[in-house]
């Protein structure tokens, strides 16, 4: 079954032409990487995905729902978060407040009325432990366990990098779109993540589409990856199938091609 | 710090809610003692202190906890104190027998001060949704614009005095009103910024982007926390009201807003204690100043104001006690 289904969406600011065309089939528990050289229309297809730009063409299916152009937090609702590239946590709250407000957002759990809230009654506190346990769960798959209490501000870069996806899972997303995660982390922390991705895969079932320059943790992990660029898919197909593509060569020359 | 982190709402064997009823019960007891005590002029400034700490914790919850600078709380004030007045002098011109037996006099008071909170609240709603899409600057400018126009409509309604302002309020206002409703406003906006509803409102002020991303309805979360605050911004105009027995349009101008706002920030955004402490020693300073003022013929208050927070701004640029409260300071506390 495809979770995610995008047809033929595009986007367009004034003149330039970001994304044509863009077309994806997410099968449940697939790791999908998507690919392209800087300002390719990467970054631009996950707000498109989000809600946060609405696509002028095409069409957005999650779970069969159609989801184009709801606001973002409607789609998230339907069970699709995202992480950013440049990371965007809740500084000055502690690391499982950061989690709690996605964990408030999760439609399995009960929502507590106002009053509930300001009387702290039982059924409120019974709601907030288990959105605490919820909580220090998630953060034992990040080994971010003994920093529930720390601001999230005082993290180290590949902690904050590590938090955000587990946010994003909080929200009780089935599909996680992840923007760069693995970027500024050192060898040894993007080995882990390609572990603990590949483990909420397994375990959990949860489907990844993830932008990545990384090249080695592009090809170690996605089944099938999308090259992009100018907006435009040049290339699909496993990794050894991109890996050969000559057109995919030709968008990387001059660019990374050295890099690999 | 290992394993889940599981918290009660019992102190002992007792539910927590216990301990702001008792509160509230001591300050009626407090207040048999101090009203025949205390010389009336300190009392004065205890009870404008009392209203401001309500002005300035319910513009934090605005301001403070969601992140929206709002330049409109005069403004909901004034909603409050209009509407309030309203009622009890009515029933003063028509049904003045009523308010012979105290019960039935208080209970007119009270209901004024909630249904005056209730129509702020409404003003709160229909000033937020529109203008809540927006963001720092032209927010700040909308609600600044809000209190003006709340002013200049009052101005221009007779039935409530017009600039002549509305005299001869019924004096309702007492130490335990005025400190009831300071506990209920604690009590409300404490357990609210610890609660589901709370963390949207400061994942808003956070990153709003984020906030969405994650599934908050940040329209929404802005317009709960508006309203909320609104509504005790009205009571509070509804005490303040009925302590003066006097309130003209002019009292409710932007430099009221500014006054709550310099509170907001001096004690800092996100910290209630701060906002408490802000407001007393404010309130005291404002009253100090006076015979100052009297001999120099210059109004002093704004200018130690603005140079109050200029050192403010030096030393301490999140305020004094930034986000933290007042008990994070104490030993034995620290993390
Ligand atoms: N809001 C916007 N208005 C105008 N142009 C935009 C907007 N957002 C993105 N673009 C343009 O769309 C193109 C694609 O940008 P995008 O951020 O999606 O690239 P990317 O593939 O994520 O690149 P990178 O690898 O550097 O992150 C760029 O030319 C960018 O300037
Ligand atoms: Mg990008």
């Amino acid at each position: 079954m495809n979770v995610l289904c995008v047809k033929k969406m595009g986007i367009q600011f004034g003149g330039l032409k970001a994304v044509t065309d863009f077309c994806l089939d997410l099968p449940e528990g697939v790791i999908y990487g998507l690919i392209g050289p800087n300002g390719a229309g990467k970054t631009t297809i996950f707000n498109m995905l989000t809600g946060v730009y609405k696509p002028t063409t095409g069409a957005i299916e999650a779970f069969g729902n159609l989801v184009t152009g709801l606001a973002p937090c409607k789609i998230t609702h339907y069970g699709m978060a995202r992480t950013f590239q440049n990371i965007r946590l809740f500084k000055d709250l502690t690391v499982l407040d950061n989690l709690k407000v996605a964990i408030d957002q999760d439609p399995n759990f009960p929502r507590v009325s106002i009053f509930h809230s300001i009387f702290k009654t039982a059924k409120f506190i019974e709601n907030e432990n288990e959105k605490n346990r919820r909580g220090y769960e998630l953060l034992k798959i990040f080994g971010l366990e003994d920093k529930q209490q720390n601001l999230a501000r005082n993290l180290p870069y590949g902690a904050q990098r590590r938090l955000e996806i587990a946010r994003a899972m909080a929200t009780g997303a089935k599909i996680l779109l992840l923007d760069e995660p693995a970027a500024g982390m050192n060898t040894k922390e993007t080995v882990d993540l390609m572990s603990t991705i590949r483990m909420v895969k397994s375990k959990l079932g949860i489907t990844t589409l993830l932008i990545e320059h990384d090249m080695k943790l592009v090809m170690g992990i996605c089944e099938r990856i999308t090259v992009l660029d100018y907006g435009v898919t040049i290339a699909e197909g496993t990794p050894s199938e991109i890996q050969q593509n000559p057109r995919v060569i030709e968008a990387y020359l001059g660019k990374s091609a050295t890099t690999h | 710090m290992s394993g889940p982190i599981q918290i009660s709402n019992r102190l002992g064997k007792f539910h927590s809610n216990w301990i702001w009823l008792v509160t509230g019960i001591f300050i009626w007891l407090i207040s048999i003692f101090l009203t025949d005590q205390i010389n009336p002029y300190y009392l004065n400034i205890i009870l404008y202190s009392g209203i401001n700490i309500i002005l300035a914790v319910s513009l934090n919850l605005v301001n403070g906890f969601t992140g929206q600078f709002s330049m409109g709380h005069a403004g909901f004030m004034s909603v409050g104190a209009y509407a309030s007045a309203f009622i009890t002098t009515y029933f003063q011109a028509h049904h003045v027998d009523l308010f012979s037996n105290p019960l039935i006099g208080q209970s007119i008071f009270v209901g004024s001060l909630i249904l005056g909170g209730l129509v702020s609240c409404a003003a709160g709603y229909l000033v937020g949704l529109p203008s809540l899409r927006l963001k720092g600057d032209y927010l700040a400018i909308v609600t600044l614009g809000f209190g003006e126009i709340i002013r200049v409509i009052f101005l221009n309604v007779d039935a409530v005095g017009g600039s002549r302002g509305m005299p001869g309020i019924p004096p309702l206002s007492n130490f335990g009103w005025i400190f009831s409703f300071v506990v209920l406003t604690v009590f409300v906006v404490e357990r609210l910024i610890k609660s589901p509803q709370g963390r949207s409102f400061l994942s808003v002020r956070e990153d709003e982007i984020a906030a969405e991303a994650m599934g908050v309805n940040i329209t929404g979360a802005k317009v709960r926390a508006f309203v909320i605050g609104a509504f005790f911004a009205g009571v509070a105009g509804g005490l303040f009201a009925h302590q003066l027995q006097f309130i003209n349009p002019v009292t409710f101008d932007f430099n009221r807003s500014f006054e709550i706002i310099i509170m907001v920030v001096l004690g800092g955004m996100g910290s209630i204690s701060g906002s408490i402490v802000a407001a007393v020693f404010l309130t005291t300073l404002r009253e100090a100043l006076r015979p100052l003022q009297e001999i120099t013929q210059v109004d002093l208050r704004m200018i130690i104001y603005s140079f109050l927070l200029i050192v403010l701004m030096l030393t301490r640029p999140n305020g004094l006690f930034g986000t933290k409260e007042i008990f994070d300071f104490l030993p034995g506390k620290k993390k």
